[in-house]
């Protein structure tokens, strides 16, 4: 059994992607004091609604601009729901994920006549790949970097586009103030309510964008269930690096690997592929406990350092 | 008159309290409790109007279809059978949610302790095979149910209680685990090689459950079901341990500041949900299988949820909630079959009605305008008495 470990890396990079936009559409939230479980369901509606769109509109393009606008619908259902119907946040997210499982469904039954996947009756449309020029030519880090997909480089940029969103505009600073305290926000005038719909807007863009990487990227059609706990695990990197956009990226990374080792294992070796398939969600909730140790040990540090 | 009967009961209750105005508080309590009623049935008319407008929409023959999905599921004895049936595992898992959701931690484990116990129990049934009586087999096979349920809810309940996770999160992460497992299970030590589908051998005879009334074929784990929820209704309204609970679901601050352990009462509360659920599936591999054949999650936990909320968390409506989803559900199918329609959009219903009924805003406007009305007529009332 041998395993090539540039091409690891850089699948696990691939792996990471949609778990890194994941990650990025729930901090948004969190920041604003909403922990949104909805992700996962937002994210298999505009992998869902990325395919329709550039089957019907022709067009790789039209198919990601499709993936977000689905992405941003329903985080605006979401948020109508949470902010302005004021249900609990919890059970709308748990309502919403089931709508989407059964929905999805039901949708493309009525666009394909299918079931299960849409490879058959959609065309397929793949984001391209890009190869930087110089790079590409380098050795191990050529195969790395260089040749990923165009959303992937995206997923980069769009780190540090939520870190200077958060940190440098007055958004940002809107948006933050909110989630730590309410009320101290709305006594200096600022709209709970409107920060919180400009936070699922932004949360609603990132989920678009790693639904579309999922059906036009990762594979290149629509599959019942496709998104499969992204959502959750996503949601769970952020809340472990506390918040910070680089830091859910790094944990993203981390999962991503597991993922990666679990299909490599998958196709080299005779181990039951059911343990294999509980991988990401094990390391996950190991990475839970780990992570919440950690932080209540330093916790108990510090009070101990008060006292 | 009535109004001068309840002012005096009121004086009975609370001599302190000036009568007029508990009179106006007991009225808007009524108020309240009656919109709650009405926003369930209302919420639940909502989805079902959508469900009609979806099949309208998207049929050949709408006017066929509609029928089918509102008078099919009682068409024939069978049918009406299939819906009590299916009502079972609601009923099993609306009460397990119903601990969860009265201490407020959506433990969503139930769904993965569900197929887990039945995956146990039809693996202890064959080790057993027929050798012990039906009187024993039973119970036991419900009693193992609920110590894996018990067993497996613990896990997300002692880290949300011990390291401060999520326990939405970690169940939601533990129930792709567990279904794996049990599909291994199923799959390396039951798995029978001689049908054509994924499924174990016949369970023997001596845990299926037999059926009542006929032609109707209603599984006796209704039975079962019924008990229960007479029990845990009991166990909420009756006990001091459903009255904390309670509290602690609805006003955590007040129960620590009396000197409830809040942590301790939301964690039995969810050891007894795991346990239900576990109940749940032991029953309804007994009550609808000859074999354990699940190869991915059931849903019956999410199920169990939108029972929970619809009953507002209140055990004696469980049985309520369960027979609607059912009757929805097998609505659902004959469409299915009959018409060609998938029965994937009950979910989408499913999803509106939980976020009709959670909607706190939902009819507000409404039920604000009562209050404020009976308060007016009461002043008016008041008014007229002075002068």
């Amino acid at each position: 059994m041998s395993i090539d470990i540039v091409a690891f890396i850089a699948d696990a990079i691939k792996m990471a992607t949609p778990l890194v936009f994941a990650a990025l559409a729930a901090l948004m939230t969190r920041h604003a004091g909403m922990f949104n479980m909805g992700v996962e369901g937002m994210i298999l509606c505009s992998a869902l609604g990325a395919v329709a769109g550039a089957h019907y509109l022709g067009s790789v393009w039209a198919g990601l601009l499709c993936g977000i606008l689905t992405g941003v619908l329903t985080g605006f259902i979401i948020a109508f729901a949470h902010l302005t119907g004021k249900t609990d946040l919890y059970l709308t997210c748990i309502a919403f994920n089931l709508a989407a499982t059964g929905g999805t469904v039901f949708v493309m039954y009525l666009l394909t006549g299918e079931k299960s996947t849409t490879s058959g009756a959609f065309r397929s449309y793949q984001i391209p790949n890009i190869n930087i020029p110089i790079i590409k030519d380098i050795p191990i880090l050529g195969r790395i970097i260089s040749g990923q997909s165009l959303l992937t480089y995206v997923a980069v940029f769009c780190v540090w586009f939520v870190w200077f969103l958060l940190k440098r505009t007055r958004v940002g600073l809107r948006i933050r103030s909110v989630g730590e305290n309410p009320k101290a926000a709305e006594s200096v005038g600022i709209s709970v309510t409107q920060i919180g719909y400009i936070a699922f807007l932004f949360c609603g863009l990132f989920a678009g964008l790693s639904g579309t990487f999922l059906s036009m990227s990762w594979v290149t059609f629509f599959m019942k269930n496709m998104v499969n706990g992204r959502g959750y695990i996503g949601l769970s990197a952020q809340n472990m690096a506390n918040g910070s956009p680089v830091g859910s990226a790094l944990v993203s990374l981390l999962f991503g690997a597991t993922t990666s080792i679990a299909t490599t294992m998958k196709s080299q070796s005779n181990f039951p592929t059911e343990f294999l398939e509980m991988v990401p969600y094990l390391a996950t909730i190991l990475a839970i406990i780990f992570t919440s140790i950690y932080k209540i040990n330093k916790k108990r540090r510090l009070e101990q350092g008060i006292k | 008159m009535s109004e001068v009967k309840q002012t005096t009961e009121a004086v009975k209750e609370k001599p302190q309290m000036d009568p007029r105005r508990s009179g106006v508080m007991q009225r808007t309590q009524r108020i309240e409790a009656m919109m709650e009623v009405v926003r369930i049935i209302a919420g639940m008319a909502i989805a079902y109007l959508v469900a009609l407008l979806i099949l309208i929409a998207i049929s050949d023959d709408p006017l066929f279809i509609v029928k089918q999905f509102i008078l099919g599921p009682f068409s024939s004895p069978r049918r009406i059978g299939s819906i009590i049936n299916l009502a079972v595992p609601f009923m099993l898992c609306g009460l397990s949610m119903c601990f969860m959701y009265a201490v407020n931690k959506f433990n969503l484990i139930g769904e993965s302790i569900f197929m887990l116990a039945g995956c146990i129990v039809t693996w202890l049934g064959l080790a057993i095979g027929n050798s012990l009586p039906m009187a024993v087999m039973v119970p036991l096979m419900l009693i193992v149910g609920a110590i894996v349920g018990a067993i497996l809810s613990f896990i997300p309940a002692i880290m949300d209680r011990k390291l401060n996770a999520n326990v939405v999160v970690v169940s939601l992460m533990l129930n792709a685990v567990i279904a794996q497992l049990a599909i291994y299970i199923l799959r390396y030590f039951m798995r029978d090689p001689g049908i054509s589908f994924i499924g174990s051998y016949e369970t023997p005879d001596s845990m299926q459950l037999p059926t009542l009334f006929g032609k109707m074929k209603v599984g006796s784990g209704i039975i079962i079901a019924v008990i229960l929820v007479i029990v845990i209704s009991i166990l909420f309204y009756k006990t001091a341990f459903g009255w904390k609970m309670r509290l602690v679901g609805s006003n955590p601050r007040f129960a620590t500041a009396v000197g409830l352990s809040t942590l301790g009462i939301s964690f039995a509360a969810q050891l007894a949900g795991g346990a239900l659920a576990g109940v749940a599936g032991a029953t309804e591999i007994m009550n609808s299988y000859k074999r354990f054949q699940w190869t991915a999650s059931t849903g019956h936990g999410f199920d169990g949820l939108l029972v929970a909320v619809l009953a507002k968390r209140n055990p004696i409506l469980v049985p309520i909630g369960a027979l609607f989803l059912a009757y929805v559900r097998i609505g659902a199918d004959v469409v299915n079959t009959s018409g060609d329609i998938p029965n994937e959009f009950i979910s989408v219903i499913q999803g509106i009605i939980i976020l009709l009924v959670a909607a706190e805003s939902f009819l507000s406007g409404f039920k604000n305008k009562l209050i404020f009305r009976s308060v007016q007529a009461e002043k008016a009332a008041a008014q007229k008495d002075t002068k």
